[in-house]
């Protein structure tokens, strides 16, 4: 089917549109789970573990239980079904079993007639544990461990607490190292940090007297959770219906099915009343699934024609206790580290270890932040090394469109030079870089992120995403779609794609999503699959309608159907412009004998990738690419960083709507900040000493840099109306683009995240006596 | 985790009489609350013993700026907010105006009080050095009856204070004659980020200069480098009746260097805290040499 003829000029695509959920969210009449409230609901609170690592000899509920108010007691001995996001590690209970292994595990849960009984009847749960010793440190779960029990998980490898282990080569980099005209090595360590979205969790389970369940939660995916419940709670997959009603932030922390999801369906089964439980900050904190800290080591070699010719990483990965998504991450932090450069030879080799700490997950960015600050910040030291320009550098080196990488991911639209030059050209690198003066500098780093992973987690030959729409005679068109609207803004973006297609303004349309009664199957927001995948799926299905609306004119005009084009709610036969007639009316010819118009779309990623151990993983049918280029200032008595400004270049394919990807980009570059410059979790004996928003330090809006957007559109054959990826790739690139800012300022490397005032102090003073011991040695010389 | 409300009252006294007569009948067992923004957070902490309160926010004897002919008076109650916009203290304090604008972000502003900052007592409190600077008194008063500190004698320890039970704060009075001799004065605060971040390192630094050049009034208090916040006597002397210069600073910054004994904790180490510290110190003396 041929693209509307006007489809560039006209409609709502690349249109600065608010989202469609703004004006409820800013007057406060959106409806998040808490906000909920039905007749008899109990309150549902946790009783969590106070150890790291124990055994749990006994539990005693019965005080609990006679406490006036108290409807239910849930423990681990009740359910020891196992589930997770992967099905490959379901390594999670909904409530710990037998033993606790990280502190904030989920021991108990009650639920009361109110907050006040609830809490004080967790009081009254006896548990006796014996205490085991705790894996802190990611080396240590390296080792083998001397008693079974005391191994974090049972299935591991051999007898350590190693989770998974990756091993990749392509090419020869051992040779591709000896041969190089230059290498650079480096050790880099990057600290916890987690999402801190504004929407605390919040669930609410209702097992009705039908024998049904059902899951209000604020949640990424409906479809693990509902898949989880499944296992928990032993219903059959359609008696239980899960809705996502307002979801106030995500960023990959409300992606997994969550134990104290599973703990308010067990509360309300055994109840028989509808169950609340919303969690407070210090609660979000310890369920965390956060970014996995790294121990990054990375050699990068260049060879004599100034092309990267090897890339050697290896990866420590600090997965706390459960497994999540960490087979993913720990694939990611390899496989996507290497493109967006054209790279001869490339090694892995990746440990993701359990430790006795708050488990980590999916984080935006998801696996590819911390490797991408290694291999951006060693180019820049190479360029340095080389008395080369950074920026030039990395022209030289970049993938270009439609190719094949090293590990075989098919590269299709790639707009990453244009990126570089533009960012050079807007922020006046050839002027700035190496001539600011002391205290200012200027930094480059890119990036690229898949759009959506082009292999669902769970084997299936069903669609990854599809979408449902049905036009009766009101003249509205409304869609359904298993998408999660989780804030960035997928609900107007699938609006925008249909109303596209249909030539209507976006008043007519109505979006309903994530309800799985209602909604067709659709594999979540996570890995940035939405735009991609549902997009093309609304398209789709909008495509259909349109040939209906077209066909009934043609019926009407006694023209041939071919001519027909939908814009401004007319359709028009393009060769002789006065034949028309309203949207209505087409509609209404459309409906007679046969009633509303209902068309189905979807998406399913075509065939690619190698056929090698693990080459499913980063395989996307599209990626996104990222240059950016930073400016700041360095206060030299205090070691204070301000990001001035950034220049950052996104080819994000097409932005369908400009502000939405703009948003995107800011927000990342937002959280990047945060990771690099102050958040970080802080431990004390498995203990988070700062599970609150004020001691956990994500970066207020006096830090927030001027942005400048240039927005790339490449213009993806295979993304609807050309689109691609914009909320993960755009994290990537601000991290190290700071960091090497901060070396052309105060010419102090960064090897460790987050980078304090502190550290960057200490950086400057080291420098100034090694400068003077220099001075001294000419002197004495 | 939070501890349960229901484990703990509220007492809303009608008049400061009424307060001080509760809190005396109790056996000083009531927790005065002001602005409860410090509170707040303990009690979300959970470490905080359950008890009793008593909300002294509708105190209006407690609230108010004003002056006589000798102090400024400002009552225990005054917001930062109402510091910040008193044309009064941003002419007469501005080190205390300063420090208000620093203070978590406007929403902390308008609750957070000055008696609340002192009885609180943490040593990273940031209107705590400005305060010292300008000589403050501390009004408390009981049923017992009212009493003047002078504010450098308040604390007694790591949070710890001459404040007895049964006591309130009534208000702090900073004489008009210190205010007017500050002369030269510097706040300084570093924190994590630029809103919401308690002090990594927090200062007030000024001097005075008489017609012949020599400071005849100087006081140097620091935050955050001490169990409590305190002044630099022993530096504050060096540098009385003296004429600024390199020799003099340098010899100044190395007696501050002796005297603080900053530690390592969650926000900060004590090596930056103390290299900062002196640093802006420095800087400071030489930017007043110059001026
Ligand atoms: C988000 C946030 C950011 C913050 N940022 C800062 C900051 O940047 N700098 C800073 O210094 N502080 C900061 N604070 C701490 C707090 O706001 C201040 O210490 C504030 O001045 C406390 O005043 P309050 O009236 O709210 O005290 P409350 O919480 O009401 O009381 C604090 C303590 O003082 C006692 N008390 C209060 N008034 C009296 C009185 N009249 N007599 C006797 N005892 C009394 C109370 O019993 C309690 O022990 C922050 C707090 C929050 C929550």
């Amino acid at each position: 089917m041929s693209e509307p003829k006007s489809g560039a000029a006209k409609g709502v695509i690349g249109q600065r549109l608010p989202l469609v959920d703004a004006r409820k969210k800013t007057t406060g009449e959106a409806v998040y789970t808490d906000d909920i409230r039905l007749p008899n609901t109990l309150v549902g609170k946790i009783l969590r573990s106070p150890h790291a690592h124990a055994r749990i000899k006994g539990i005693d509920t019965s005080r609990a239980l006679a406490l006036p108010g108290v409807a239910a007691v849930v423990t681990g001995a009740e359910n020891r079904a196992n589930f997770g996001v992967l099905p490959i590690s379901k390594d999670e209970t909904a409530l710990a079993v037998d033993k606790v292994i990280f502190v904030g595990d989920q021991v108990a849960a009650v639920a009361a007639e109110d907050e006040e009984i609830a809490l004080e009847a967790l009081g009254l749960i006896q548990v006796d544990y014996e205490v085991y010793p705790a894996f802190l440190q990611p080396e240590d779960s390296l080792k083998d461990v001397a008693d079974p029990a005391h191994k974090i998980h049972a299935r591991t490898v051999g007898e350590t607490n190693v989770h998974k282990q990756v091993d990749q080569h392509f090419g020869d980099v051992d040779a591709a190292l000896k041969d190089a005209r230059i290498v650079r090595r480096g050790h880099f360590e990057f600290g916890s940090v987690t999402h801190a979205f504004t929407e605390p969790h919040c669930v609410i389970a209702r097992y009705d007297t039908d024998g049904k369940l059902t899951l209000w939660s604020a949640t990424q995916v409906p479809h693990y959770v509902h898949r989880a419940l499944v296992e928990v709670t032993g219903l059959p997959m359609h008696a239980i219906r899960v809705i996502k009603p307002m979801v106030g932030g995500a960023f990959g922390g409300k992606s997994d099915p969550f134990p104290h999801e599973m703990a308010a369906a067990l509360l309300s089964m055994k109840s028989g009343r509808p169950v609340k439980i919303l969690f407070d900050r210090e609660e979000v904190f310890l369920s965390h699934h956060g970014r996995h800290p790294t121990k990054t080591d990375i050699a990068v070699a260049l060879d004599r024609d100034g092309k990267i010719s090897g890339l050697d990483l290896k990866v420590l990965i600090d997965g706390g206790a459960w497994g999540s998504f960490g087979v993913v991450t720990t694939y990611y932090n390899g496989v996507l580290s290497a493109g967006p450069y054209d790279v001869s030879n490339f090694r892995y080799s990746g440990k993701r270890v359990y430790t006795n700490k708050p488990p980590c997950g999916a984080m935006r960015g998801h696996g590819a932040v911390n490797s991408r600050f290694a291999f951006e910040v060693l180019l820049d030291e190479i360029a340095e090394e080389l008395g080369e320009d950074p920026c030039e550098l990395r022209l030289k080196n970049f993938l270009p469109e439609y190719t094949t990488t090293i590990n075989e991911f098919r590269i299709t639209s790639n707009g990453i030079a244009e990126g570089m030059l533009r960012a050079m050209e807007r922020s006046g690198w050839k002027e700035k870089y190496r001539q600011l003066p002391p205290g200012r500098g200027i930094g480059a780093a890119c990036g690229f992120y898949i759009s959506g992973s082009a292999l669902p987690i769970h084997w299936s030959k069903l669609p990854q995403s599809t979408v449902h729409l049905k036009i009766d005679m009101d003249g509205g068109v409304t869609v359904h779609a298993g998408t999660a609207d989780i804030g960035q803004g997928s609900d107007t973006m699938l609006a925008q794609c249909v109303a596209q297609v249909l030539g209507l303004p976006m008043s007519r349309l109505r979006v309903y999503t994530a309800d799985s009664d209602m909604d067709p199957v659709d594999l979540g927001s996570y890995s940035s699959r939405v735009t991609f995948m549902a997009g093309n799926a609304a398209r789709r299905a909008a495509e259909q309608i349109r040939t209906e609306l077209i066909e009934a004119a043609s019926r009407l005009t006694g023209y041939p159907a071919e001519g027909f084009v939908l814009e401004d709610e007319l359709v028009v036969y393009t060769p002789l412009p006065r034949i028309r007639m309203s949207y209505m009316e087409a509609l209404t010819e459309a409906l007679a004998d046969r009633g509303a118009l209902i068309a189905r779309g979807s998406y399913q990623s075509p065939p690619m990738g190698g056929k090698f151990k693990g080459a499913a993983a980063g395989l996307s049918p599209t990626y996104s690419f990222q240059s950016y280029i930073s400016e700041v200032t360095v206060d030299e008595e205090t070691g204070f960083v301000k990001v001035e400004k950034v220049w950052a270049a996104h080819d994000c394919g097409r932005a369908l709507n400009p502000i939405a990807v703009e948003g995107q980009v800011e927000g990342s570059i937002h959280m990047g900040l945060g990771q690099l410059l102050s958040e970080q979790f802080r431990y004390h004996d498995g203990n988070v000493l700062n599970p609150n928003l004020l001691d956990y330090k994500t970066l207020s809006a006096k830090e927030m840099p001027e942005v400048e957007c240039i927005l790339i559109e490449s213009g993806d054959p295979e993304g609807p109306f050309g689109a691609k990826e914009c909320g993960e790739g755009p994290l990537l690139p601000i991290l190290p683009s700071v960091a090497n800012a901060i070396h052309d300022a105060v010419g102090v490397r960064i090897r460790r995240l987050p980078v304090t005032p502190e550290d960057i102090l200490q950086g400057i003073q080291k420098n100034r006596m090694e400068r003077s011991d220099v001075a001294a040695k000419i002197r004495v010389a | 985790m939070r501890a349960p409300l229901s484990q703990f009252g509220v007492e809303s006294p009608s008049s400061l009489e009424d307060a001080l007569a509760r809190m005396e009948a109790s056996g000083g067992r009531l927790t005065p609350m002001a602005g409860g923004t410090d509170l707040y957070v303990y009690l979300n902490a959970g470490s905080i013993e359950p008890g009793r309160w008593i909300d002294i926010w509708g105190l209006d004897e407690l609230r108010g700026i004003a002056e006589d002919k000798t102090h400024y008076l400002l009552g225990a109650l005054t917001t930062y907010s109402q510091i910040r916009k008193s044309p009064v203290m941003q002419q007469a304090l501005p080190l205390l105006v300063e420090a208000a604008a620093t203070v978590g972000a406007v929403a902390i502003q308008n609750r957070g009080t000055l008696g609340g900052n002192i009885a609180n007592g943490s040593p990273a409190g940031d209107s705590l050095p400005s305060l010292l600077v300008y000589d403050a008194e501390i009004d408390v008063r009981s049923v017992r009856g009212s009493r003047s500190v002078p504010f450098h004698q308040f604390y007694t320890g790591y949070r710890a204070s001459v404040l007895a039970k049964d006591e309130l704060i009534e208000r702090i009075r900073i004489p008009k004659a210190a205010a007017a001799r500050a002369g030269a004065s510097r706040f300084i605060k570093v924190g994590t980020r630029a809103a919401q971040a308690i002090s990594k390192v927090v200062g007030a630094f000024a001097l005075h200069r008489g017609e012949d050049g020599k400071i005849d009034r100087c006081r140097v208090a620091l935050g955050s480098v001490a169990p409590v916040p305190c002044r630099m006597t022993q530096v504050e002397d060096h540098l009385t009746g003296q004429t600024l210069d390199g020799e003099l600073i340098a010899s100044a910054v190395e007696l501050l260097d002796e005297g603080i004994k900053p530690i390592d904790d969650i926000r900060s180490t004590a090596r930056y805290r103390r290299f900062v510290s002196l640093r802006v110190f420095e800087r400071f003396l030489q930017e007043s040499r110059e001026s």
